[in-house]
């Protein structure tokens, strides 16, 4: 086990021809406590797997350096890091059965056969596999040789950290639940780090700890789930977390306050000194609500969601989404609306205006 | 009406392809005589003489050795340096890549005739005329092509996740190569070593050219149709019945893996 640490890394891939190297990794400076449940999480193409792959050797990035417990490891070869890996789609020795497969990466240890014998039952156990122990592994479905795969990631115990890079995709929708809460179990059983790649904020709310947002190979934001969705630092975080998404809007700034449209809005703070770049006020629909003084909307469409209504409202050509508890009745006539002051925020740029928060 | 012909065709088909096959070995068991005679559908004096002659003649017989031997070491070699080849073809980008892997496939496009003369000056100039290396090596020059292309097909099925999962799992690169990757894509082995046979075992000018005596392939044998004792013609056809039996046999041992090179196109 150890802790993980990225200095300055930065990764590119071969471009093509004559063209200038696209960084998928852009200065990561991130920590990864020992034992820590992590989720990675990001749309498509955002870098994801980039980082997984750095993490376990795989890939050996552009620039920076890798450490595990402040020992550089940047050019250490995979098997030398003892870390697990598990991919989005089921990886078996088809040439062997179940059991041979879960052993593998213990006997490659040097490990005890007794030994061997014990660990891949109790996994075997775990994933449902028991049945399916003496069976050859390309027999079995894609879930089977998936937990197969999950399987083979967790046997060892002496690893510095298993990585899972969407590994429940081609899961069935109540088996992954399961699966889910088991790799929880176990994660609070053995402690050892475990990062989690995915592009299901659920997935990674419910799994994680620390959740940790990547965007355009850049990081983000990392937070517990309640810090994401309460406090966004970049307009990416409010917008990928939660549903629906956070609102950003256009907005400027007089007199500290933010204006949007003709509207002043009220917030906590002010807003000091000049600011430069493109400006954005954002609010989480579940801040929005109906006032009888404020802005006026228009409704465009309301959506009922069982516990809550989902409303789609506009303020000239802004669109704007609202929660709405279930019993709450919709005004019929000049519709207004006006946000929460304590979780309105400001984005220059992207990123949230700090000092809004802090005073 | 349309259930019979259903099966009309296919067997029509069938019966069309299987005439000369049947003509071949009807002639085998035959006496020259009645060849030259006219036309029989059955052997009318039913003879083994002229596979007898094969099996203890050795000018006849070692035909078979000696195109065998080359055949093998052919096969062998081919497969032994496309290996590594496809692996390269199908797991990394170079400089160039792409243009070497089509370019391979160009060396298909010249006829062996083309490569006859220099061959057989070569191969006179370091001694390795009329020898089996000399044919299996020029063998080489069309084998290893189709070899690289049959086999990148089928590792590209294998996703790179199985490679990257044997580092994490501790193993080096080699052994790896050789103790999960090469049993994984045994089918396509297969397939690749069937078509490697096939092709040295037809291929008859440049065999022909670089043999004289002591490594004739039964091809050469069987060019000559005339003898002291005057036409041969049943212990030519017995001798052409025996080639159909070694690719009879390796297209039994791929016969199911056969059909998914074809899918993958690249047989």
């Amino acid at each position: 086990m150890a802790r993980i640490r990225f200095r300055d890394v930065r990764h590119a891939y071969p471009p093509p021809k004559g063209q200038e190297p696209v960084y998928a990794l852009n200065e990561i400076n991130q920590v990864w406590e020992d034992g820590g449940a992590y989720a990675l999480l990001g749309p498509s193409g955002c870098g994801k797997t980039t980082l997984l792959n750095i993490i376990s050797g795989l890939l050996t990035p552009s620039e920076g350096e890798i450490l595990f417990d402040g020992k550089e490891v940047t050019d250490l070869p995979t098997s030398a890091r003892q870390i697990a890996q598990v991919f989005q789609f089921p990886v078996v020795y088809d040439t062997m059965s179940v059991f041979d497969n879960l052993a593998f990466p213990l006997r490659n240890r040097g490990m005890d056969e007794k030994l061997v014998q014990q660990r891949v039952e109790q996994i075997a156990e775990m994933l449902d596999l028991t049945d399916n122990l003496k069976k050859r592994a390309s027999g079995l479905t894609a879930d089977g040789k998936q937990k197969i795969s999950l399987g083979r990631g967790l046997v060892r115990s002496d690893v510095n950290a298993i990585l899972f890079d969407e590994p429940l995709t081609v899961i069935d929708p109540h088996l992954k639940w399961q699966l889910r809460s088991k790799l929880k179990e176990l994660h609070q059983q053995v402690g050892v780090t475990m990062i989690y790649v995915t592009h299901d904020q659920v997935e990674a709310l419910t799994f994680a700890e620390k959740v940790v947002v990547m965007y355009e190979g850049i990081v983000v934001q990392v937070g517990t789930p309640v810090e994401l969705f309460n406090h966004p630092r970049h307009t990416f975080v409010g917008y990928f977390i939660g549903s629906p998404g956070m609102n950003v809007l256009p907005c400027s700034i007089d007199g500290g306050q933010p204006v949007f449209g003709k509207n002043l809005l009220n917030i906590e703070s002010r807003i000091k000194g000049q600011l430069q770049g493109k400006l954005e006020v954002g609010i989480r629909p579940e801040f929005v609500e109906f006032s009888d003084d404020g802005i006026p909307v228009k409704i465009e469409k309301v959506e009922d969601l069982g516990r809550y209504q989902v409303l789609t409202l506009t303020h000239e050509s802004e669109i704007i989404k609202m929660v709405m508890a279930e019993d709450q009745t919709v005004p019929s006539e000049n519709p207004r609306i006006q946000f929460d002051p304590h979780h309105t925020k400001i984005y220059c740029d992207d990123w949230v205006v700090e000092e809004a928060v802090n005073e | 009406m349309i259930r019979f012909n259903k099966w009309l065709v296919p067997t029509l088909y069938i019966l069309f392809l299987m005439l000369p096959i049947y003509g071949l070995l009807s002639m085998s068991f035959k006496t020259t005589n009645e060849i030259l005679g006219g036309f029989s559908f059955f052997p009318q004096e039913f003879t083994l003489a002229n596979y007898k002659v094969i099996f203890t003649d050795p000018t006849w017989y070692n035909g078979y050795i000696n195109s065998i031997i080359y055949v093998v070491i052919n096969t062998l070699v081919s497969v032994t340096v496309a290996l590594p080849a496809a692996y390269a073809f199908s797991r990394y980008r170079f400089l160039g890549d792409k243009h070497l892997f089509f370019w391979l496939l160009t060396n298909r496009m010249a006829p062996p005739a083309v490569f006859a003369l220099p061959f057989f000056q070569l191969y006179s100039a370091i001694n390795l005329f009329d020898t089996h290396i000399a044919v299996a090596l020029a063998h080489c020059l069309f084998n290893i092509p189709l070899a690289v292309w049959i086999l990148e097909g089928f590792m590209s099925g294998v996703p790179k996740e199985l490679d990257e999962t044997a580092f994490l799992d501790g193993y080096s690169f080699w052994r790896f190569f050789i103790r999960i990757f090469i049993p994984t894509i045994a089918a396509g082995i297969g397939v690749t070593m069937f078509f490697c046979f096939m092709y040295s075992w037809v291929e008859l000018l440049l065999a022909k050219t670089l043999t004289s005596v002591e490594a004739k392939p039964i091809a050469a044998t069987m060019t000559r149709t005339a003898s002291s004792s005057g036409y041969e013609l049943g212990l030519l056809a017995a001798a052409g019945s025996l080639t159909i039996v070694p690719g009879a046999i390796v297209i039994y041992f791929v016969r199911n893996y056969i059909a998914k090179g074809f899918a993958l196109g690249r047989v």
